[in-house]
């Protein structure tokens, strides 16, 4: 998919997707003949309006140049991550009776004009050629891919380089956290640890027996968190949602996700007990038996 | 002994589990840190970007934001109407499109830039000039279009005061397209709301008109800023202007932040209320186990105490100074730990394409430090109640006669 912009910084409308902030008022003519249109939901939340209704639409806020339309439907926005934090409110018509309405009188260029040509080419892989080739011969129009850059330039690369690095920080400050529990809990097992010794049971098994258990108790732990997440998941899309009044995905635990974070914090949680446990190994029988 | 000489004691013997506790708290409250940081980081940096130009009014045409403008229709007239209020002390036009710059004869060096055409010749903190001249007051006919270039784009097209530079518009929705005009670099500069991935350049509103092709001049205004005079300040300027013409929208500086933080920055301020809750809880439970596994470890100890004749009171402000040892410390530790992330977490976020150079997401504030440390006061102090409620309820002959036969 490719986008041609004559301008970087056109606004986001693009072809028949139109977002206009334009005054919505129910009328009452002729319904039948009128042109079509679909509004947001949003739009037509705050407009109160209904498929069937007509509606006068202009490009002036002083009304000028209006024209009526028939709602044939009510449509939810795509989701777009870029813009969540806006309102969605926006009208899709044809065309012809976009540029109707915004045509200059006395400019007939300008029933010509678009700001943006999306092109699904036949052959993805040559995207780049494509955009090369239109640079060249349309001087001023710029080509762009839709796709994501593949820099790590794009706005959401960036967001999970960010959320990357709060969870590394957060891995950082459970693996202490988690050090220090285990410190902790083989303290607390030491005159344990010490007769186990005593009777003749080899330090190798004990550390095997710890091995076991913090694996055990990671693997509980991990499966534990990565539940919490998928039961917050749900709780914290609804509220985003609710607070942008969007249908946009906010957190999805997926399977990929769940596997990365049991691989993470499994062989940490071990680790954690194997660090805890040796403090106590090392030590010699007698010091651990001591009261 | 007092309960905080007991407590470091206490502490103090097992300085391996001391040290992960406090470097936990310490890494989690660094995270908390800069949660609260960048709470309010963006709105600090942006208003300052905002102030640093000198103008604190801004008029708009009344269809647009001050995020989407749009153009505003005989703009020098209402300039002057403007620069008439008592109320206020300066006016200037501004005019913002984008256009390709190309060195002539190094066509493959053309780069899309941002246009600015603005009636002053240097606004100082929107752009600085670090080498040549400010925009000239005046331009023979004849004579190229004066430009100030932004110190990015002097160096990626090898730009000295007095080189020759092709600007070309690209007029937004127009098929057509504009012939390149022949411009002059008369200064470079830095300019403020530069963002990585943008090159900017400043011309007159002459200037910017000739490049639009409209040689004549335009009557049309993206923005209209005005710095009130200092008697009256910017909300009386701006209640004079919105007098003056009903048709335009005033902001003050602190009306274009407020409007940004309800919309642009919002994610960000619920993304650090989240993680700060996040933190908060993560802080609790880590103090909370760790304090209520060291009771259980030393319950015969408190029972002792106890039978000692330690009122509950003594064995709760010992284990209240020993929470406050672990968070005090990391907290303490937490901030300058927490500055360190802070500068890699504004460099990651910085990099988004579109912000300005200059802003950052995580601004210093002393409002933050005593936040940070109220916060982390409350959670020491809660995370203390279950383990003392534990020590306070202790049986005392049960629990000694429990640790002797054990």
């Amino acid at each position: 998919m490719f986008r041609s912009l004559p301008a970087r910084a056109a606004l986001a409308t693009v072809s028949l997707i139109v977002a206009l902030v334009a005054a919505v008022a129910a009328a009452s003519s002729s319904p039948a003949q009128l042109p079509e249109i679909l509004l947001s939901r949003q739009l037509a939340e705050q407009a109160a309006v209904r498929p069937g209704d007509t509606v006068t639409i202009a490009a002036e806020a002083d009304g000028a140049g209006a024209r009526q339309f028939r709602v044939a439907g009510i449509y939810e926005p795509t989701p777009d991550p870029v813009r969540f934090t806006s309102r969605r409110i926006e009208a899709r018509l044809h065309l012809p009776d976009l540029l109707a309405i915004t045509a200059t009188p006395g400019d007939p260029s300008s029933t010509e004009s678009v700001r943006a040509i999306n092109v699904k080419l036949a052959d993805p892989a040559q995207a780049d050629a494509f955009a090369t080739a239109v640079t060249a011969r349309f001087p001023g129009v710029i080509s762009r891919l839709t796709a994501r850059a593949q820099d790590g330039s794009d706005p959401f690369a960036v967001l999970e380089r960010f959320h990357l690095a709060v969870a590394i920080v957060t891995v950082i400050g459970s693996t202490a956290f988690l050090l220090a529990l285990m410190v902790m809990r083989a303290e607390e097992r030491r005159e344990i640890v010490g007769i186990v010794r005593l009777i003749g049971v080899s330090q190798r098994f004990v550390l095997l027996v710890v091995l076991a258990e913090g694996l055990l108790i990671a693997a509980a732990g991990a499966i534990f968190g990565v539940l919490v997440a998928k039961g917050a998941e749900d709780g914290v899309n609804r509220f985003f949602q609710w607070r942008y009044d969007t249908t946009l995905v906010f957190v999805r635990v997926t399977a990929r996700i769940a596997l990365q974070s049991i691989a993470l914090a499994v062989p940490l949680g071990v680790l954690a007990g194997l660090v805890g446990s040796w403090t106590l190994l090392r030590r010699d029988i007698v010091s651990l038996v001591r009261r | 002994m007092s309960a905080w000489s007991l407590a470091w004691r206490t502490v103090t013997h097992n300085p391996a589990r001391a040290c992960l506790a406090i470097g936990g708290v310490a890494v989690i409250g660094a995270l908390l840190f800069n949660m609260l940081l960048l709470s309010r980081g963006l709105l600090l940096s942006f208003r300052d970007l905002l102030d640093t130009a000198g103008y604190d009014v801004r008029v708009l045409a009344n269809e647009g934001s001050p995020i989407h403008r749009v153009p505003l229709a005989g703009a020098p007239s209402l300039a002057e109407e403007i620069g008439r209020l008592p109320s206020v002390r300066r006016v200037a036009l501004i005019r913002t499109d984008s256009a390709v710059a190309m060195p002539p004869g190094r066509d493959g060096d053309a780069v899309i830039v941002t246009l600015i055409g603005s009636t002053e010749r240097q606004l100082g903190g929107a752009w600085d000039i670090v080498k040549g001249a400010t925009l000239p007051d005046e331009v023979r006919p004849g004579e190229p279009v004066p430009l100030v270039v932004s110190t990015k784009l002097a160096a990626r097209q090898r730009l000295e005061p007095g080189a020759p530079l092709r600007i070309r518009v690209n007029l937004g929705g127009g098929a057509s397209v504009l012939p390149a005009l022949d411009c002059r670099v008369v200064g470079i500069g830095t300019f403020t709301f530069e963002s990585a991935d943008d090159y900017s350049v400043a011309t007159t509103m002459q200037g910017f008109a000739a490049a639009r092709g409209a040689p004549k001049g335009e009557d049309e205004a993206d923005l209209v800023l005005v710095a009130s005079s200092p008697e009256a300040g910017p909300e009386a300027a701006g209640k004079a202007i919105a007098a003056l013409r009903p048709d335009v929208r005033v902001y003050s500086n602190a009306q274009v932040v407020e409007q940004f933080n309800a919309r642009a920055f919002s994610y960000f301020r619920q993304i650090s209320t989240v993680l700060s809750t996040i933190t908060l809880a993560f802080a609790f439970l880590l103090v909370a186990t760790l304090l209520t596994m060291s009771v259980n470890q030393r319950l015969g100890e408190v029972a002792a105490l106890r039978a000692l004749g330690f009122p509950r009171r003594r064995i709760a402000a010992n284990l209240l100074c020993e929470s406050a040892l672990l968070v005090g410390v990391g907290g303490l530790a937490a901030l300058p730990l927490g500055g360190v992330l802070a500068i890699v977490l504004d460099r990651i976020l910085r990099a988004m394409p579109g912000v300005p150079e200059r802003l950052h997401f995580f601004v210093f504030e002393m409002d933050m430090v005593l936040l940070h440390a109220a916060l982390l006061t409350a959670t020491g102090i809660l995370a203390a109640l279950y383990p003392i409620w534990l020590a306070a309820r202790l049986p005392i002959a049960a629990t000694l006669r429990k640790e002797i036969v054990s």
